[in-house]
């Protein structure tokens, strides 16, 4: 039994999603704030979605002695016995019926006038660290962080895609930094990051580079690498048409060339509509169109007749093994950053097509051979996604590879983890393919109406939640969790500073010329 | 105007066999003979100048014979380790050169405070700055760059060249995926000339902040994929850097000490006794004389074994119609009677090295350095130590001493072996 000084009130009455509870004064129960009743050798627990006030004094004399104080005619004026009287009225709905071991979806109310206390460490016990465990931060209860470690298995999280959402400056990516830190010493699961703000890598200031296995667990690729760091040069050969798909648009008719292009000449077929050369069937309006889309989207010119590339990030001589190192670092479980600061949008996420085209292909292949087994999970993460999973855009373009992986890579243990302002440009049936939704705060009401209507638990009376969540904390809604779990997600310095651990296993270096 | 000689991958002594030993040897005098030629200022050779750190003493002889001369002609040799050179247990035949003065190391440095400081060497002659890091056992000169210190030899001025022994990944070949490289950032910028070695592959390159990269290949065939590649029109030779303040021209020089022929079979849907007549019917056409002749043989057989097709006599044909040599592939050939494992592979270097890594993870261990790809190099690496015969003259005793002291470097187990 627990001591009376953590009571917080007395449920008083209300329906299964809407129970009403009485604040015991001098309490302060907040949004979002888990609460426990204990009964019949387990407890519930509930979580707040609303607030408001409780009186025993009619509204007319609440007035009247209002205004006898703001007037000046009763300053010693108050209420006989105020705590008894006046308390504040919490709006509670179950969220879990635990039971030894065992976590239900409530089926019953809590006892009649059943006290209720604050949530401790203890109870939230049932969180174990699951295997392949990723790491998102601590249960918190409304702003109270407690000490227990929200963990979730990284092959059911990543296969099942993920899906980041708030508005600007809640946390989105400091999120991301923790949960990768935390897999990149594990050597799990592959993971990709398409990094348009090179922000993870943390070229200046903290990031993933501090990771004590970073060494052998990360690989960076960047047009401007830092010592140690991979050039972004993707050679021209490594693109095929397919990579194209629903990247760019492109008319029937330059669909067909293209594909008689790639037919003809294979990895030379980008080369050869640069330097215009014509193949039969082609009308040559044709080639000089798609030699302009060319040019605009890897930003490529002829030079002295040569190939050159204004950002360098394609060339038709190096780069020949870019794609093939990329994929074989997220096969062997590494953290693959590359940084796409200085591209255009649509060579950002042209990159970020054949790479994973390539990856679901050989995970396709896998599968086909029953050895998907021996297949790491690979997660590919996409800042700002309905850049390539907004309704408008799919059905303007076309299927992308992304909007292929969030429908079908589930089976193939490829997942996206997509970030997003932007949850209602959405289609709803990618978001229902997002089994885990970590929500942050929002103030925009269309967008929490979009996540609230996809989400994996009941989150109809979490309006008001996720409009006060500060930076940092979030709720997460997954199918791989019994409720929906509010999270404290710690700052990317503080944690780091944490967990760091001194790795040393390399011993003195002795140079030998 | 200046000029030097940039060569790597010479991988003398590779060859068991008499005729390729000659043929390695012409190769290497043929290069000699073209930079005395040529009046190259020095010559400079990117690792793997021997195939193993300590060669048979008969290929030294020889290979020591030809670079005195060149010396005597007044050219210099300098060179660095590759990968080949390195011997668990030290001292190598490039150590011995260079004490003796047939040869000169260049990769001269320390480590202060945690950073590589190389030093430059100037060729008297030229004036050109050269420095470099050297291989070392399987990637471990990666550790080297990741502290190297590359301010102080950017802010060098003069005509500079950057001598290393490892593949690049930007310029890396796709077909070489597989193997360990560094990203060029690890190499200090602004150099003149970056001479590569190790990628058995010929190739020009630039990148921005880097002036011209450049890998010669082999000079000869150090792998069974390089005769393949050779005999498929691959060009091998060296290049001969043109230089004042600055690279004025950089010429590619062949070497040709054999002439060959390439042929590929695919026995796909034929019994082991058809793919055999066909085989030899198809031979039996081919001008073979005075040439090194490479069959590839590869698909799966619809019956019969892949031991039932007599590559011997195939082979001893071949030679008794005149051929120099008879290199045979059927690594691709398999039966559909006989199912074995399959892992593909070019060559038997890369089916072991990827057979290692698919099953490193099968294994229960609980030693870092034994699991995952370090698993998998190590074992690697045991196996090529473990594959050493005895040399000439090499007492059974002290064979059985170097393999174990070599063992337990490979092993890292110097500590507890103390």
């Amino acid at each position: 039994m627990k001591g009376e000084i953590e009571i917080a009130g007395q449920v008083i009455g209300g329906r299964v999603a809407s129970i009403m509870i009485r604040e015991k004064s001098g309490r302060k129960i907040e949004l979002g704030d888990l609460l426990v009743v204990e009964e019949d050798g387990g407890y519930l627990i509930m979580q707040v979605y609303d607030l408001g006030y409780g009186s025993q004094i009619p509204q007319s004399i609440r007035e009247l002695a209002a205004g006898l104080k703001l007037e000046g005619y009763g300053n010693g004026l108050d209420f006989l016995d105020p705590q008894l009287r006046n308390y504040v009225m919490a709006q509670v709905k179950a969220v879990a019926r635990v039971t030894g071991e065992l976590v239900k979806i409530p089926k019953v109310l809590p006892s009649f006038f059943s006290s209720v206390r604050y949530v401790t460490r203890e109870d939230m016990k049932f969180l174990t660290k699951p295997a392949n465990p990723v790491y998102l931060g601590k249960v918190r209860s409304g702003s109270k962080v407690l000490d227990v470690d929200v963990y979730l298995n990284g092959d059911d999280l990543f296969a099942h895609h993920v899906i980041i959402s708030s508005t600007t400056g809640r946390g989105k990516s400091n999120l991301v930094k923790v949960m990768l830190w935390d897999i990149t010493g594990q050597s799990r699961f592959g993971a990709l990051v398409l990094d348009p703000h090179d922000e993870y890598f943390g070229r200046s200031g903290k990031g993933l580079k501090d990771h004590p296995e970073a060494k052998r667990n990360l690989s960076y690729f960047s047009t401007n690498p830092p010592v140690g760091g991979n050039t972004l040069v993707v050679n021209l050969g490594s693109i095929s048409p397919e990579h194209f798909e629903g990247i760019i648009e492109f008319s029937d008719a330059q669909q067909h060339a293209i594909r008689l292009y790639h037919r003809e000449f294979r990895d030379e077929w980008i080369e050869k509509i640069l330097r215009g050369t014509q193949i039969e069937g082609i009308a040559s309006t044709t080639l000089s169109v798609l030699q302009r889309i060319l040019r605009a989207t890897l930003s490529v010119y002829l030079e002295d007749d040569r190939i050159v590339c204004r950002n360098n990030v394609f060339s038709d001589s190096s780069g020949k093994a870019t794609i093939s190192e990329i994929i074989k670092a997220l096969e062997g479980g590494k953290l693959v950053v590359v940084d796409t600061s200085k591209l255009g949008d649509e060579a950002e996420l042209l990159i970020g097509s054949i790479i994973a085209t390539e990856i679901l292909t050989k995970h396709q292949e896998a599968k086909a051979e029953g050895k998907l087994d021996e297949k790491r999970t690979v997660s590919i993460v996409i800042e700002e996604a309905p850049r390539v999973l907004a309704c408008e855009r799919l059905a303007k373009i076309g299927e992308n590879i992304y909007s292929r992986i969030a429908r079908e890579g589930r089976k193939f243990k490829v997942g996206l983890l997509a970030i997003t302002q932007l949850v209602s440009i959405m289609p709803r049936d990618i978001l229902t393919n997002m089994n885990t939704k970590i929500v942050l705060g929002n103030e925009m009401a269309t967008e929490r109406h979009a996540i609230i209507e996809s989400a994996a638990q009941d989150l109809s009376t979490d309006d008001r939640n996720i409009a006060s969540l500060d930076k940092g904390e979030a709720i997460i809604t997954s199918i791989f969790t019994k409720f929906a779990v509010p999270i404290y997600t710690p700052l990317f310095e503080d944690f780091i500073k944490e967990r760091a651990e001194k790795f040393d296993t390399k011993g003195e270096l002795i140079f030998q010329g | 105007m200046h000029k030097f000689a940039h060569m790597a991958d010479i991988h003398l002594g590779a060859h068991r066999e008499q005729v390729l030993q000659r043929l390695e040897m012409v190769a290497f005098s043929e290069a000699m003979d073209m930079c005395i030629e040529e009046k190259v200022d020095f010559i400079l050779i990117c690792g793997d100048l021997f195939h193993i750190g300590i060669p048979d003493l008969g290929v030294v002889k020889e290979a020591v014979r030809k670079m005195k001369e060149v010396q005597d002609s007044g050219i210099p040799i300098y060179a660095i380790y590759g990968s080949h050179d390195y011997t668990p247990t030290g001292t190598t035949v490039i150590d011995i050169l260079d004490t003796v003065g047939i040869i000169k190391k260049v990769v001269r440095g320390k480590i202060t405070e945690g950073k590589l400081r190389l030093d430059f060497f100037t060729d008297p002659k030229t004036g050109a700055k050269l420095v470099g890091i050297s291989a070392r056992k399987i990637g471990l000169e990666s550790r080297y760059y990741e502290i190297l210190d590359v301010e102080n030899l950017e802010k060098e001025g003069g005509f500079k060249v950057f001598a290393f022994h490892s593949g690049l990944t930007e310029f890396k070949p796709d077909y070489l995926s597989q193997m360990e490289t560094i990203p060029i950032s690890y190499l200090p910028k602004g150099f003149d000339y970056y001479a590569g070695g190790h990628v058995h592959n010929r190739s020009e390159n630039s990148l921005l902040g880097y002036g011209r990269v450049v890998f010669p290949g082999p000079l000869f065939t150090g792998y069974a994929r390089d005769i393949e590649q050779t005999a498929k029109g691959e060009k091998r030779g060296f290049y001969i850097v043109s230089f004042q303040d600055k690279v004025e021209k950089v010429d590619f020089i062949e070497i040709k000490p054999f002439d060959s022929v390439y042929f590929e079979y695919d026995a796909s849907l034929k019994n082991s006794l058809q793919a055999q007549k066909e085989l030899t019917e198809k031979l039996a056409g081919l001008e073979v004389k005075d040439k090194v002749f490479v069959l590839k043989v590869r698909g799966e057989l619809s019956g019969g074994k892949t031991s039932d097709i007599n590559f011997s006599q195939i082979k001893r044909t071949l030679i008794e119609r005149g051929a120099l040599y008879v290199h045979l592939n059927r690594f691709g050939l398999t039966s559909k009677e006989f199912a074995a494992v399959k892992v593909m592979g070019e060559d038997i270097g890369s089916i072991e090295s990827r057979l290692f890594k698919e099953n490193v993870g099968a294994v229960r261990l609980t030693h870092e350095a034994l699991k995952d790809e370090r698993g998998a190099i190590m074992a690697t690496e045991l196996l090529q130590n473990l594959r050493q015969e005895p040399k000439a003259n090499e007492s059974k005793k002290d064979y059985g001493e170097r393999m174990v002291k070599q063992t337990i470097e490979t092993l890292q187990l110097r500590e507890v072996f103390k």
